[in-house]
């Protein structure tokens, strides 16, 4: 799994397109591979879900959280799955996210 | 030194005007009327002209995840449950300003591919299943379709964003899990079903060779096998969905079990209704997601203002999610989210909110009586709604979105028409549209004034005013026509002139059958209008005439494709008569194979991937239990032949007639010499511009020079010309005949279409040179009853004339697109004559009229620098769109159409 984070894995990143979107918290426009700052807050997907399992380089897993487990991906967006249940995994992330203004 | 047609002709004093009643000023003229939308609606349109048109694979997984769960399931309800989960998980925006919320998907202007349908076309070039999609003939039309490579088309990849189907944008990080979702569908989907079965059709091959040459454009069943049609909004709005999941329940229990003398589909009833149950509960879960994301986003900020309006947005989708909607907010909020939901069930373009106006008066009037509501307010909700649709994205092929659409989606919203006893229909929210449209300055929803002679003269005025933004809109309608069109093809299925004039336009110009219901709004009592009927513009889509025309010339081999691909005459052709027979014999031909192999995508479709939610919006789905596949609708004789460049094929029989057969200047042997060397001329392609007067002729192209002019100066249509306008009349006769004897699937009896949408930009480009001067690769004319640019000689009055020589009624519509200078209808006084000439046309039985009031020179400027240009929009044949994403074809069509300098 990689480990850069993209505003899109970000709780206050609004998406317009695949290249960028809003931050929610300077209402500035921000590309989505541009890195995130400080306020960085992961927004539930796949890849940050405890039933998310061998996952291959294209971060295609599995999800064992409905029924019998089905495939997908990691950056699928999981707000709205009622069996979202997420990773422990903070400290290692937290490492990645640099400390720099909501604008960048 | 190489000179164009347009130089080479001057030189000789046959000039090509593209100019009647005067000549344009040097300086560029810009709009007369120009005005500007709410602050909150200019930053919501800022953030759409920067952005990129966008997929996502999430609602397709989840689809294709329950559906692959529910293996063995009976097909309605495993489609409803997978919709039900696809519509539940997906996640939900709210961009800062928005008051109408809602979306096709996570992106602003957001879409997702349907891999049940059609899983081959989007795949990266090197995966088997492109290479696949490649093999068949339908990929022809990918190949000549252009994307204009300005606005918000990704037409190349770049970073992390991979481009699809030339158009679409999708991040890298989902591509893998695009093409596991595509082979999770290969030999399930639409497309690959339909195309086991339709080659057990006899006449399959000759299909395939017809797709190659691409005189047929596309393939109908599992591309956009619904749409062209209205959308009918009345149940939620009166019962609320909680009252339709309570009513599909209880007749769920009633028919349980039960045939109800209907031994083939009655116990259907059943799963239809638990279909119902399921969609119903995924719509619902849907828009309460939007409520919990804006009590999410509340949490965030600190704006009072904006906190306000979040709490509002969160308290009418919890409401609406339920019950009838309250005020005017909530019921266009509830009809928006009705028409995305619909656009998310299946792949469709030109689902037209139909009489949106009159449908949402009920709400209006209230309000605005009990001072719930201001006009301004009203004003600033419909310019949200104007941004929401605009926003609205088809995914599809190249060659559909691309070829066809321009990327357009034609949600048209009817304004006018006739009340259920015959008065006009006009009100004051109507004005309001009218006047969102000329203040938020979008493609859609596009407009249409249904014109009838009951309609006030203020209400038509306003209607000219918008017209001079350069809009496009309002495109103008005969009222009377769309009714006796109705009651012919509609009359056997029951419709009455009091329900035909509940008529609609679908898509940009499809008449469309419709249905009153009884709306009661706290105790008062409305007549509001909805969709009735199936799609149209389904069925055979877009012969191209021309081609057609040229292939007779060759005896059935395209010498583009280098194929033989209709079975040769091998008749002389001595006499126009034996000429024109011949052309009616393979147009017959091809009609027929296009009409039984798509009937085939059709049923496919029907069993496997059946609309549930469109279908229970429309009468009389939830009364029958049955849905569209069984006949469900109330009206469903509405597939039918679509065809494009008429009046290439009329001036080129004309030239034919008069050249070769009275005239007998030339041989046939002679003409078609000529033709396949492009009367000595480059082809389009290799010079990069595709209208007539900008070709190129090649050193040696002399020899050609004298046949090639004597073409070009035969008789034309569009200037009352008794020769050419005749055989224009014969055709018509002919064609509006010959259509009824092809059945659709659901055993009724087919009819012409008559629009060119975008498709004569690429079937002009695999035609060769025609016998009426058109050179090889070069455009057709626009629409059906569009004269060919350069060629109407002798003002609107004379074209007006040469249209009407037949029957419009005969047909679903026809298409009539003038370009006006801006000076031409300047001031009040130019409206007048503007409406004026607008109603000379319809009296004189006309279907259908249009303007780009635009100065010629603009669209050059634009093309040249379409940096500075992205807000400009222009009007196509049926529809608006920025002027930066139509692809070059059209571009160089729309610049050389005849600019009229005055009226």
């Amino acid at each position: 799994m990689s480990e850069d984070l993209r505003h899109d894995d970000c709780q206050n990143f609004i998406p317009i397109d695949v290249a960028k979107g809003i931050c929610n918290y300077t209402q500035e426009i921000v590309l989505i591979d541009h890195q995130v700052c400080s306020k960085f807050a992961q927004l539930a997907k796949c890849k940050i879900c405890s039933y998310f399992k061998k996952a291959d380089d294209k971060l295609i897993g599995l999800c064992t959280g409905i029924n019998d487990g089905y495939w997908t991906y990691g950056d699928l967006k999981a707000v709205t799955c009622e069996s979202f249940s997420r990773k422990k995994v903070p400290t290692r992330s937290a490492k990645k996210v640099r400390s720099m203004s909501p604008t960048e | 030194m190489v000179k164009t047609l347009a130089e080479i002709l001057a030189g000789k004093g046959q000039d090509i005007n593209f100019q009647y009643g005067g000549k344009a000023p040097a300086e560029v003229v810009d709009r007369e009327i120009k005005k500007e939308p709410f602050p909150r609606v200019k930053k919501l349109k800022e953030m759409y002209m920067n952005c990129l048109s966008s997929a996502t694979t999430e609602f397709p997984y989840w689809y294709t995840r329950k559906y692959q769960e529910l293996d063995g399931e009976i097909p309605v309800v495993r489609r409803a449950a997978a919709l039900k989960e696809a519509f539940a998980h997906s996640t939900p925006v709210i961009w800062p300003g928005e008051l109408l919320v809602g979306s096709k998907a996570f992106y602003y202007r957001g879409s997702f591919p349907m891999p049940w349908l059609s899983e081959g076309y989007f795949m990266a070039k090197e995966d088997e299943l492109y290479q696949s999609a490649l093999a068949k003939g339908s990929a022809s039309a990918d190949e000549l379709s252009e994307f204009g490579t300005g606005g918000g088309n990704v037409t190349k990849s770049f970073g992390k964003v991979t481009s699809i189907a030339g158009k679409f944008g999708m991040r890298a990080e989902e591509v893998p899990a695009l093409v596991k979702l595509a082979k999770a569908w290969v030999g399930k989907s639409v497309d690959d079903l339909g195309h086991k079965y339709e080659q057990m059709v006899p006449e399959y091959d000759t299909k395939e060779k017809v797709m190659r040459s691409l005189i047929c454009m596309f393939d109908s069943g599992y591309t956009l096998p619904q749409g062209r049609e209205v959308v009918n909004y009345y149940f939620p709005l009166q019962y609320g969905f909680d009252g339709l999941l309570k009513l599909a329940k209880e007749r769920k229990a009633e028919v349980a079990g039960n045939a109800d003398g209907d031994g083939v589909s009655g116990m259907d009833r059943l799963y239809f209704y638990e279909a119902v149950i399921l969609t119903l509960e995924g719509i619902q879960l849907w828009i309460r997601n939007y409520a919990k994301e804006a009590r999410r986003l509340a949490q965030l900020i600190n704006d009072p203002e904006r906190l306000e309006e979040l709490g509002k947005i969160a308290e009418i989708m919890d409401w609406i999610s339920a019950n009838q909607p309250r005020t005017f907010r909530e019921a266009l909020q509830l009809t928006y989210l009705i028409h995305i939901a619909v656009l998310n069930e299946d792949a469709i373009s030109g689902l037209s909110p139909g009489r949106l106006g009159q449908v949402l008066y009920p709400w209006f009037e209230q309000d605005i009586e009990a001072g719930r509501i201001t006009e301004s307010e009203v004003l600033e909700l419909l310019e949200c709604h104007r941004m929401k649709f605009t926003c609205i994205d088809c995914f599809a092929s190249t060659g559909v979105v691309g070829g066809v659409l321009s990327g357009n989606t034609f949600n048209n919203l009817a304004l006018g028409g006739l009340t259920r006893d015959g008065k006009s229909a006009a009100n004051r929210l109507e004005f309001l549209i009218i006047e969102a449209g000329m203040t938020n300055e979008t493609t859609q929803p596009t407009l249409s004034m249904l014109y009838d002679e009951k309609l006030p003269e203020e209400f038509l005025l306003k209607a000219i005013e918008c017209n001079k933004t350069g809009t496009g809109y309002p495109a103008w309608m005969n009222n009377q026509n769309a009714i006796a069109f109705l009651l012919r093809q509609y009359g056997p299925e029951g419709m009455t002139i009091e329900e035909a004039r509940s008529v609609a336009i679908g898509g940009c110009l499809e008449t469309s059958p419709c249905a009153w219901h009884a709306l009661t709004l706290n105790g008062k009592k409305y007549w509001i209008t909805g969709g009735a009927g199936q799609p149209t513009s389904v069925g055979v889509h877009f012969i191209a005439n021309p081609k057609v025309l040229e292939l007779v010339l060759t005896n059935g081999y395209d010498h583009r494709i280098r194929e033989q691909v209709l079975p040769p005459h091998n008749k002389e052709l001595e006499s126009y008569e034996e000429l024109l027979e011949t052309f009616k014999e393979y147009y017959l031909l091809v009609v027929d194979c296009l009409a039984k192999t798509n009937n085939i995508q059709h049923d496919v479709w029907r069993k496997n991937n059946m609309s549930v939610f469109n279908s229970l919006l429309k009468p009389d789905c939830l009364t029958k239990g049955q849905h569209i596949g069984n006949l469900g609708y109330r009206y469903n004789a509405t597939f039918n032949i679509e065809t494009c460049g008429t009046i290439n094929q009329v001036n080129s029989l004309v030239a034919l007639k008069k050249l070769v057969y009275e005239d007998q200047k030339y041989s046939l042997v002679e003409m078609k010499e000529a033709i396949l060397n492009n009367f000595g001329f480059k082809s389009a392609l290799e010079i990069g511009s595709f209208s007539l007067a900008t070709q190129e002729r090649k050193s040696d192209g002399e020899q050609f020079a004298e046949i090639h002019s004597d073409c070009l100066k035969a008789p034309k249509y569009g200037n009352d010309d008794f020769f050419a306008d005749s055989i224009l009349k014969e055709y018509e006769e002919w064609l509006c005949v010959i259509c009824k004897d092809f059945e659709s699937l659901y055993a009724k009896p087919m009819y012409p279409c008559q629009i060119s949408v975008s498709t004569h930009g690429p079937q002009g480009a695999a035609t060769l040179a025609s016998a009426d001067g058109r050179l090889t690769g070069t455009t057709y004319a626009d629409g059906s009853m569009s004269a060919y640019p350069g060629t109407d000689k002798n003002g609107p009055y004379a074209l007006f004339n040469s249209a009407t020589v037949w029957d419009h009624t005969q047909s679903q519509n026809s298409q009539m697109n003038l370009k006006l200078h801006p000076n031409s209808v300047k001031g009040l006084e130019g409206s007048k004559k503007l409406l004026e000439l607008t109603r000379a046309y319809l009296r004189q039985g006309g279907y259908h009229i249009q303007y780009n009031i635009v100065d010629s020179k603009m669209l050059k400027n634009a093309q040249e620098t379409p940096g500075l240009h992205r807000d400009l929009m222009v009007r196509v044949a049926g529809f608006t769109q920025y002027w930066v994403e139509i692809g070059k074809p059209i571009q160089d069509e729309v610049i050389a159409r005849t600019e009229y300098e005055g009226i």
